[in-house]
Order: C-alpha cells, then structure tokens, then sequence
C-alpha cells in the first residue's frame, strides 16, 4: 500500500554519489549536465517502468529493449515513408508497441509458457526484424517537427523527461488506486490465490505485457525523435539497466512487491552512475563491468531485503 | 539397530515466534504401540518430526536406549533405528514404486545400482503391506492409499526398530487398515516400537498400548487404552465437555426448504463421478471422505475452477455452468481453498488488502480506491469476528495460521456470499481459533448462509455439521445425517 517508502535507501544512495561527483568533478553539476543526465535517465527510466509493470505481475520481459528499437523503426517508416504527420506517429507508434507486446502476453497467459523464454525469443526476433528491415541502414531524415519530442523542452525541461514524470505519476496512480494495479500486486503475490478470489489474471497479464510493449515503443520513438534517424541500434543496452534500476528501488524478482518511487529512484541512479563514469574518464568499456557488479548488489539487497 | 527405549525429555520447540512444543515428555519401550493423539495444531507431527531426524529441538533431549541424541538429519535418525510414515504423500511419482521404496537406498555394487536386486527387496517390504501393488507403476499413477502404503514399505525397508505412523489410515479402506494393522502387531511381536498418530479414536483404542495426549504444544496426559473411552479421549485432546464442543446442539440450524445448491451427475474424467446432492438454505453440509477421495477436484470444479465432463448444477434455482471463479462470485458462491499459503493470502500484503481484495470495486469510484474505507472496513471485521493483528497494515504473513485462516473467510463474508464452500477450514491452525471458526459458521449458517464444509476430521464433521456427504474413491457413497452418528458409523458408509 502507500506509504511504505522503501526508497529510502536508494534516495540515500543517490545524494551520496551526486555529493562525490560533485567534488570530484567540477563539471558534474553545471545545469547542462543535469540536463543531460535527467534526459538519458528518463530514456532508461520508461523501460525500467515497462519492467516493474512486468516484473510485479510475477514476470519478466526481455525483450523491452528490442522491441523499443523495432518500434522506433515502424515509427520511422510510417514518418519517411508514408508521411504520416509528425503528432500521429507517436500514438501509433505506441499502439504497435502495445500490439508487439500483447503477443508476448498471450504466450505466457494463455499459452503458459515460461516468460523469460518467451521473450527472450521475441528478443531476437524483434532485433532480428530491425536488421532486416533497415539492413543495417539508419532511417533519415525525421525532420525538425517531429524532432522537438526528444530534443526540444518546455520551460528548460527537455520533452523526454515531462513524459518520464507523468508517466511515473499515471503510473503510480494506477498501482495504488484502481483495481486493475492492486490486480497486478494480487496477481504477483500469488497467482493462484488471485485466480480463486475471481481476478481475471489471463487477461490482466497479457495487457501487462501490453503495456509494457507500448510504454517501450515510446522510448524508442523519443530517442529516435532524438537522434534524428530511426537507428537500428536504438533499444541495445537498455536491458540491463532498466532490470537493475527495478530491483535496486525494490521490485521484487518473485513479483508482487515494489513501488513506482523505488524504480524512479534506481532510474536516476544508474543514469547519474553512467554520467559519473564518463566524467571521471572511467574507460566506456568499463561501464559493462560496473554495470554488473550493481545488478549483483542489487540481487543481493533484494535477497536480504526477502529475508528480513 | 534395535531401539529398546525411546525417552523423550522436556522437549520444546519453536519455529520463530511461534511455540509448537512446549515442555513435553514421553517415554516408549520395545514391543509397545505408543499412540500420539491431539487435535490439529496440537505439536503431534513436529514431535514426530523431531524424534525421526528432521527438525532439531529448542530445547529439552531425545534418549535413544538411554543414550542423548541430536539428529542432524533424517539420515542419522535412520542409522539409529528410526524411520517415518509421514502423512503427506512425499514420493517421487515419476519413479517407480519399488524405486521409491528404496529411495536413497538402492542396492549397489561400486556405485552401480542392482536394479534386480533393488527390486526384489523393494517386494519383499511391499509385500508385507499389500501384495496388489504393482512394482513397476509409476508411483504417481497408483491410488493415494497405495502411495500411502508405498510410503510405509519405504520406512520398513530401512530396518528401522522404530517406527513413526503419522495418519497411516487417512486414506486407506478398512481392508486395507487392517493388514496394515496385521503388520503392526507382527512388528510389535518382534519387539519393535510404533509412534502412531490418528484422528481415529476407535483404531487408537483397538492398537495401542499407551496413549499419549497433546493439546496446544503440551502434554495433558498419558491414557490407558484398556480403561479409558473415547469421550474421555475427547476430552482431554480438547480441554472441554464433549457437551461443550457439540456445536450443532448449541447452536441450532434454522434450516429452510429452499434448495439453494443442487448438483446432479457432476463428472469430471479421473478425479470424481456423479455426484449428486443438495444444499438447502441454512444448513452445513459437510463432505467427507478418505483423503484422495475427490472432494477438492470436486468443490474446484462447482466453483468454477476447473471444467467439467458432465453433471448439472443449479444455483439459487437458476442452472449455472461457471468457467471461471469471478462467475461463480458474482452468483454468490465463493472457495475457500485447502492451501491457505499456497492458494489463500497474498503473502506480501496486509490484512487489510488481504480481506478486501476481491471487493475493491464497493471502494472505488472515478478518483482511486480510497484506502481510509478498505482499512476500516477491514477493521470491522478484525474487530468482529474477531482477527488477532497488530493493525490492518500489518503483512498477513506475520499472523498465526488461525487469523490468516479469519482474515480469508472474512474476504467472503465481505462480499456478501450466500453459499461458502470451505474446504478443510480448520486445519493446521490452533484448538482455540478452530472453535471460533467453528461457532462463526454455525452462526452465520443460522442467520441463512449455506455452507459446504469440506473436512478430513470425522468428528468435527459431527459435532459441526447437519448432514455429510460421504465420498471414496470419487463416488458418493452416501448422505447421512450428523445427528446420531459416529466415526464408526460415518466410516462404514464412506466404504460401503
């Protein structure tokens, strides 16, 4: 319920690394790099979003990632190469999201397939699909209307990281106040138990996934918006980030436990962890490494947390 | 090894903070049957776990032949003699049957494993139990009762000299009872030493040499079966007036005409078949049979959980086929499941969220759910019936087994259910909280709810219900009525 603000430990975390990177890097806290920190960290933090969703229903979607870059492609297309009008394309953009990941939903609601398999599959497939629609081109131009969602801003706040706000606020919202969140916690919790107090839980989990796919799609289309082509690179590495920034706000690998706040949190955190390696001229190759060695503290943490 | 005495000293046990044995003693000899008896939650099966290896004590000391021990395993238990029957199947059921009567224990040669010679000592123990039961099946194909057999070969064929029978007879027909009590008086004979457990009060009385009672987490008193009688057996195990536990009598029914449940024929391939009864408005129906029987796979599929092959059932007079539980709960049918932990609470939440869960909707309108009314709603019935809980907030894992058990029920009785199907309500929770649960539906029978009341305890069943169905083997066997019954009397008919 709300008001168990379990995010205190990473909010706790974060003040402390922005202290560090502060006096050890006089360029860390020029509003220029905090705008360029809030807007990476609000990319990785739609996925890490999409994940808690999937991860408190008791699953897990790999494919977030690919399934943002195939989107960010469709995207693209329908701006190139149908000339659909730069405002429409975000929505439907978002609806192929959503229906890419309804197909994950209904393998593992309806089919019961285990959903680390499932997407894991759908990982391939969609990164497979980006290849072979662009043959490893860039799809250019977007053009400067559509370009304004990821790189222009309002009052100084860049487009991205409004989205990520009232993303997060909807999102919260949702979880704690209507029946269909409390549903997801339910259906987490205890699976069976959900299905024997009448909770539709097939239909819930696929929208879930749904949603996940769409919320996906979304970012892919911003950073698009951002780069100003339609990337096939666009969604790689986003994985592990957003699993990381879940779990170290306290999402729960079993499901049924975690907060939006919590995942806001551990969004920030691992995009000013990002930032803080480029600054200190931490070789870029060490990042996967540090990046690794979080999730496994992350895990740890999640473990220990389970079994106070 | 031969165990010549078993003592067991001042033995406490706590899991955390809860207390399941508390300063208990017992003493058994070689050639005895020691009967353990005590109602549900009463610490006879963590004893039983102790003594055989698998928990370790809190305090106090087990004596084998006048010698300490401190099991750290079941594996160490056996090397001193002693092995379990438990009462849940545990068997590896895609191995076969005399594979699991050897389990961990098959004949080997430099580490190869003899199957001839593995089998043929796996017959030679099954043998003695049962000679119907195919060696070769799959274990998880054969019937409950022969698992439970199967279960029993395993623990023989470990040589032990002392042996634990936790419920043996649970879900085994009378013919097949009484080999298996043929068998205990043979090993008695040789001198060895039985710890039987038993709901059955005429069995204990038949077999035993000694009865031991629990209650709570202690011990009441040691009985002699050749002076006592099964009321003062009840007794002791309840700490009340067996006057006083015959809630029907105290707590009339007020049964009406009205056919609020019917079912006919219902059918479901491999798990029952056509069963047929009637629920009328205001009455406990109680369902009771051997485990195994069926009546779970039946109660899941009248709610909608599972599909049925056949049958016809009628709810409130209107004919209903639910596909799924919301259905059924929108009718007015609500489950309460057997596995509390595995399909009743959700573990992470609060007693509060617990007890409104199914009921969001009554507390939410275009703004969100408002919580300040699901806590106080939720506080009415912690009050009322009432759950034992710090505050609504409090993470329902943190209750004892009898107030998450409340805090279920209470989920139904919000949602304004007209039948309750509860299956196996009582079990696994403390004496106290299952009187309460007990009284609670009596009076909410007489105030016009119907409920189906699924129970493996035959004496609950009587003291709590108006009429029983009898099951076996996924058949009815009949439906009598409570008044006037008895174990024995309830038992011929299931097996009849």
């Amino acid at each position: 319920m709300i008001g168990r603000f379990e995010a205190i430990g990473i909010v706790a975390a974060l003040l402390l690394l922005c202290v560090f990177l502060t006096l050890s890097v006089d360029t860390f806290a020029t509003s220029y790099n905090m705008t360029v920190v809030i807007r990476q960290a609000s990319f990785v933090g739609i996925i890490a979003l999409c994940q808690t969703l999937v991860l408190l229903i008791g699953g897990i979607d790999l494919s977030v990632g690919a399934g943002a870059g195939l989107s960010a492609i469709f995207g693209a297309l329908l701006l190139t190469s149908l000339g659909v009008h730069p405002y429409l394309v975000i929505p439907l953009t978002c609806m192929f999201g959503f229906a890419l990941g309804t197909i994950n939903g209904a393998l593992v609601a309806y089919a019961r397939l285990n959903p680390f398999i499932v997407t894991l599959a759908s990982w391939e497939i969609f990164a497979g699909a980006t290849l072979v629609i662009t043959q490893g081109n860039p799809i250019r131009p977007l053009g400067p209307v559509f370009g304004w969602f990821g790189k222009g801003d309002i009052f100084g706040i860049p487009v991205p990281v409004l989205i990520f706000i009232l993303l997060a606020i909807i999102l919260a919202f949702v979880l704690n106040r209507t029946r269909f969140g409390r549903n997801i916690y339910a259906i987490g919790g205890n699976r069976p138990a959900a299905v024997l107090v009448g909770i539709p839980v097939k239909r819930i989990e696929m929208l879930v996934f749904g949603l996940s796919g769409m919320l996906a799609a979304l970012a892919g289309i911003l950073y698009a918006s951002r780069l100003d082509s339609g990337q096939p690179s666009v969604g790689e590495g986003w994985l592990m980030p957003a699993i990381t920034a879940s779990i170290i706000g306290g999402v729960s690998l079993r499901g049924g436990q975690g907060t939006i706040s919590g995942t806001v949190a551990g969004a920030l955190l691992m995009a000013v962890l990002g930032n803080g390696i480029v600054l200190l001229n931490i070789s870029g190759y060490w990042q996967r490494v540090i990046v690794g060695v979080v999730v496994l503290v992350a895990i740890l943490i999640d473990l220990l947390r389970r079994k106070r | 090894m031969l165990v010549s005495q078993l003592e067991v000293r001042n033995v406490s046990k706590a899991f955390g903070s809860v207390v399941a044995l508390r300063d208990v003693s017992l003493t058994a000899k070689a050639g005895e049957v020691h009967a353990v008896i005590g109602e549900n939650g009463a610490g006879k099966s963590t004893l039983m776990n102790i003594i055989c290896g698998n928990h370790s004590v809190s305090s106090g000391e087990i004596r084998v032949n006048g010698r300490t021990v401190r099991f750290g395993s079941p594996m160490e238990a056996q090397h001193a003699g002693i092995a379990i029957a438990p009462q849940e199947i545990l068997l590896a059921p895609a191995l076969s049957v005399a594979e699991n009567v050897m389990l961990g224990r098959q004949l080997a040669s430099g580490g190869v494993v003899s199957w001839k010679a593995t089998r043929t000592e796996a017959i030679k123990h099954l043998q003695a139990l049962d000679p119907d039961i195919d060696p070769d099946a799959r274990a998880g194909d054969v019937t409950v009762a022969q698992q439970q057999l199967v279960q029993i070969a395993r623990a023989t064929a470990t040589g032990a000299r002392l042996l634990i029978f936790d419920e043996p007879t649970a879900a085994l027909t009378l013919k097949e009872s009484a080999r298996l009590f043929d068998f205990i008086k043979r090993f008695r004979g040789e001198g060895g030493l039985i710890l039987y457990i038993s709901h059955r009060l005429g069995e204990i009385l038949e077999l035993s040499d000694r009865i031991t009672v629990l209650r709570d987490g202690r011990f009441v008193t040691e009985l002699d079966p050749a002076r006592t009688s099964k009321d003062e057996m009840i007794q002791a195990m309840a700490g009340r007036e067996v006057a006083d536990l015959d809630l029907r009598h105290q707590i009339p029914a007020k049964i009406t005409d009205e056919i609020v449940l019917k079912v006919e024929g219902l059918s479901r391939r491999d798990e029952f078949d056509n069963i047929s009864f009637d629920l009328k408005r205001g009455e406990i129906l109680a369902i009771g049979g051997l485990i195994g029987s069926g009546r779970s796979e039946m109660a899941r599929c009248l709610f909608g959980d599972r599909p049925r092959d056949a049958g016809r059932v009628e709810v409130f007079g209107k004919v209903e086929n639910f596909s799924a539980p919301a259905d059924a709960i929108r009718a007015g049918l609500v489950y309460l499941p057997e596995e509390r932990k595995h399909d009743g609470i959700f573990p992470q939440l609060s007693v509060a969220e617990n007890i409104a869960m199914p009921n969001l909707g009554v507390f939410a309108n275009w703004t969100g759910i408002s919580w300040l009314k699901v806590v106080g709603a939720a506080e009415e019935y912690i009050r009322s019936i009432p759950i034992k809980a710090n505050s609504p907030h409090q993470l329902i894992s943190n209750l004892s087994g009898g107030n998450q058990q409340k805090a279920i029920l209470s989920r139904w009785l919000m949602s304004h259910c007209r039948i309750l199907i509860l299956d196996e309500p009582t079990r696994g929770i403390d004496v106290n909280a299952k009187r309460e649960i007990q009284k609670l539906l009596r009076e909410l029978a007489q105030g016009g709810l119907s409920v189906v009341y699924i129970s493996s305890e035959l004496q609950e069943i009587i003291d709590v219900s108006d009429r029983v169905v009898l099951m076996h083997e996924g058949k009815v066997r009949g439906i009598v009525p409570t008044e006037g019954a008895t174990q024995e009397s309830l038992l011929a008919v299931a097996m009849s």
